[in-house]
């Protein structure tokens, strides 16, 4: 392939292969083209229901503050809005980086819902409920109870794995009802609040969303957690591609056995993995119970612990496409009760919108797989026709008949 | 005595569709297609049951026995269908397979939410999050139910009961004994060997979620007729996950996976009863729920050192690969 690099091959078809196996920003590239993709099936599915797609993902965005709503109650507007998305985006990054935390180092934490539980559930039964507490103490107690449960969750199924050689999506799926089944019937029992049906609310101090904040008129909800989100997206960013133990995790995570002949500690990398894995989603767990939704609907998991895994996917599992990620499904998860208000569409099909966009990000490589193949093989059919003209007539005169056919080709890429 | 024949009853009302729905995850992984999306087959064959049923109760005068019947057929189907996009999406796509099953399982739970409220707002003018179904007809056999404590195994039986059993010997004969099965077990142990052997991997593997799919759906059906007696979203209890630990607990096979399956359905219904004979409140039920989750997890413990995977379950198959 000596003309690699001259050679640019026309049409549409080449061109969006090399778009999707550009050398710096194939992972970028991918996400954006399966969001194009989803956006083409949603549309058509919103079609068939009678319903404009433009009208939909226009109050998709309104829903979120990021366009104008047609009317507003008292009190609210745009900003409130957006802060109000910015209280669902905190949870799901954290959420999400905790589970690309785990599936870099090879790892699957299916159980992301289960730690984000457990953590909000002691969080609120010991800090959130205690009275009298200076907000300076209660808010970063509560996010360290948050650390704390959600670790010793994740490393517990760390050690499972390393020591009994138990699958981590068994254990934590088994761990995950257990922890549904034990904090419903406490909060059941002992902490529900007769009208709502769920956990008491937890005290003001001890919120990590300051609730009724006045901006520019409007009432907003202003989420602590998104701060300590994006800045946890950075540190984990920085262990990844900077740290010796980044470098060990990602190791482990490639080829389990290369790095044991590398002289890497395998099980202890696993533990520490799910461990920092469980941290992070134990502050997603409290900063979704305690600062999002302020109460617990006992024995429900929230949806969000697998959305998650939607998140990391699309983000590529990159912990700054996270961010970008997170930003687009919550823009989903948390525009539907509007978009269903002017639609009339059950509100439903937000999830069934992230079901479809999970379905081609998870064949992402696939997509990649395909185009690269594909102007391996151009480039082949130049290579051979280069050789054939001697005389070396100019390239570009060459390559337009391969590309033409290679389009038509297409349909038959994948096989 | 009453409260042990009730448990036996509960207990095979519970474990049987469970272990159906294990004979379907089996058979996906004995071909070595790992498969978490147990959940989303189950939920999803129940929902086109579930529809059917609806339909043809709005529309025809069959009997609800018969309508159970095709619904039953139905959830097969429709599971089987469902599966495809499992099928596709880790041997055509080449996607994660456990990426891919929790995927099927996110869009399974949106996609039957959602077309639950459409159909029913379409059906009955005001959109519900279910469809009421009936109730499946038991039946006991004379003579030997009057029996102490084997007699309650053949008492207040689900015809969907004799219906698995009579189904799961096919299965264990099709898997152990017919060409295909060998065929299907030799994907998931050294796909390579099958292919020079003049099989199709790809072929093998797509049937074999298939039947996953079917079977998981029938399981959910079932259920959907014993336990809840309609369609919601409630049939995502968690079943299709308890499946896959029973599938992991027998081994892979078929026998110990009945079992196992049975033990859990005992150990659940005798919670209950246990909660009942005990005279608590309801809410305590709760933690008599947790005993088969917590039950996996300590013998897994004991037992995840000897269990043998299928070697090749979790990759795509790669015909160049050493």
């Amino acid at each position: 392939m000596k003309n690699e690099k001259q050679v640019k091959q026309k049409g549409f078809a080449a061109s969006l292969a090399r778009f999707l196996t550009h050398e710096r920003f194939s992972g970028f590239t991918v996400s954006l083209f399966c969001i194009v993709l989803m956006l083409i099936v949603s549309s058509v599915f919103l079609l068939v229901l009678g319903k404009n797609p433009l009208t939909a993902f226009m109050s998709f965005l309104a829903g979120n503050g990021m366009a104008m709503k047609t009317s507003y109650g008292a009190g609210a507007g745009m900003l409130s809005d957006f802060f109000q998305f910015l209280n669902v985006m905190a949870p799901m990054l954290l959420a999400s980086l905790a589970f690309i935390f785990a599936y870099r180092c090879g790892l699957f934490n299916i159980g992301i819902a289960g730690q984000m539980l457990l953590s909000g559930f002691v969080a609120t039964i010991t800090v959130g409920y205690m009275k009298e507490l200076s907000p300076w103490i209660a808010r970063p107690a509560v996010i360290l109870i948050g650390l704390i449960v959600g670790g010793l969750l994740g490393a517990f199924v760390g050690f499972l794995k390393y020591q009994f050689n138990i699958h981590e999506v068994v254990s934590t799926i088994m761990i995950n009802y257990i922890i549904s089944y034990l904090t419903g019937f406490f909060i059941n029992s002992k902490f529900v609040d007769p009208i709502s049906r769920a956990s008491k609310t937890v005290s003001a101090a001890s919120r990590l969303t300051l609730t009724k904040v006045l901006i520019g008129g409007f009432y907003c909800n202003i989420p602590l957690g998104i701060i300590v989100a994006v800045v946890v997206a950075f540190i984990v960013h920085f262990i990844f591609e900077k740290t010796v133990f980044g470098f060990e995790l990602r190791a482990v995570g490639s080829n389990r056995n290369a790095a044991r002949y590398a002289g890497i500690n395998v099980g202890k990398q696993i533990v520490f993995s799910m461990m920092i894995s469980g941290m992070l989603a134990g502050l997603a767990g409290v900063t979704y119970y305690l600062g999002y939704t302020n109460q617990i609907l006992p024995k429900t998991l929230a949806g969000m612990g697998y959305d998650a895994i939607a998140t990391a996917l699309l983000g590529n599992s990159s912990p700054i496409g996270a961010i970008f990620a997170s930003m687009l499904i919550t823009i989903f998860q948390n525009g539907s009760n509007y978009m269903s208000s002017t639609l009339g569409v059950a509100k439903e099909i937000a999830s069934v919108i992230t079901g479809i966009l999970l379905l081609f990000s998870a064949c992402g490589g696939f997509f990649r797989f395909v185009a690269k193949s594909y102007l391996d093989r151009m480039s082949d059919t130049i290579d051979v026709r280069f050789a054939a003209q001697k005389d070396g007539k100019p390239i570009g005169s060459v390559s337009d008949a391969p590309a033409d056919d290679a389009a038509k080709k297409k349909g038959g890429a994948g096989k | 005595m009453n409260y042990i024949n009730n448990m036996i009853i509960d207990g095979l009302a519970f474990g049987i569709p469970l272990f159906i729905m294990a004979v379907g995850a089996i058979y996906s992984e004995k071909s070595g297609i790992t498969n978490l999306a147990v959940e989303g087959f189950q939920g999803f064959g129940a929902f086109c049951g579930a529809v059917l049923a609806t339909l043809l109760s709005l529309n025809t005068s069959l009997g609800d026995q018969t309508i159970l019947y095709l619904a039953m057929i139905t959830a097969f189907i429709g599971g089987a269908v469902y599966a495809i996009l499992h099928a596709l999406l880790c041997i055509k796509f080449r996607a994660d397979q456990v990426i891919s099953g929790v995927v099927i399982n996110i869009l399974a739970v949106a996609l039957t939410t959602f077309l639950t409220s459409q159909i029913s707002g379409v059906l009955y003018g005001n959109a519900s999050n279910k469809f009421t179904l009936g109730v499946s007809s038991r039946f006991t056999v004379p003579g030997i139910s009057s029996i102490p404590v084997i007699g309650a195994v053949f008492t207040n039986v689900y015809p969907f009961e004799v219906i698995i059993l009579v189904l799961a010997v096919f299965m264990w004969y099709l898997m152990y004994k017919s060409k295909f099965g060998m065929r299907l077990r030799a994907c998931g142990e050294n796909p390579q060997a099958v292919d020079a052997a003049g099989g199709d991997v790809a072929k093998t593997r797509f049937i074999s979620v298939m039947i996953s799919g079917g079977l998981s759906g029938f399981g959910g059906m079932c259920f959907a007729y014993s336990i809840l007696s309609m369609f919601s979203p409630s049939i995502y209890l968690g079943y299709g996950y308890l499946a896959i630990a029973a599938m992991i607990f027998g081994n892979w096979n078929i026998i110990p996976t009945f079992f196992v399956c049975l033990f859990f359905g005992l150990a659940k219904a005798g919670g209950n009863q246990l909660c009942i004979r005990m005279g608590l409140a309801s809410i305590y039920t709760d933690l008599f729920m947790m005993i088969p989750y917590i039950l996996t997890l300590i013998l897994l413990v004991f037992f995840s050192k000897r269990n043998h995977p299928p070697k090749a379950a979790g990759e795509a198959y790669d015909k160049g690969k050493r």
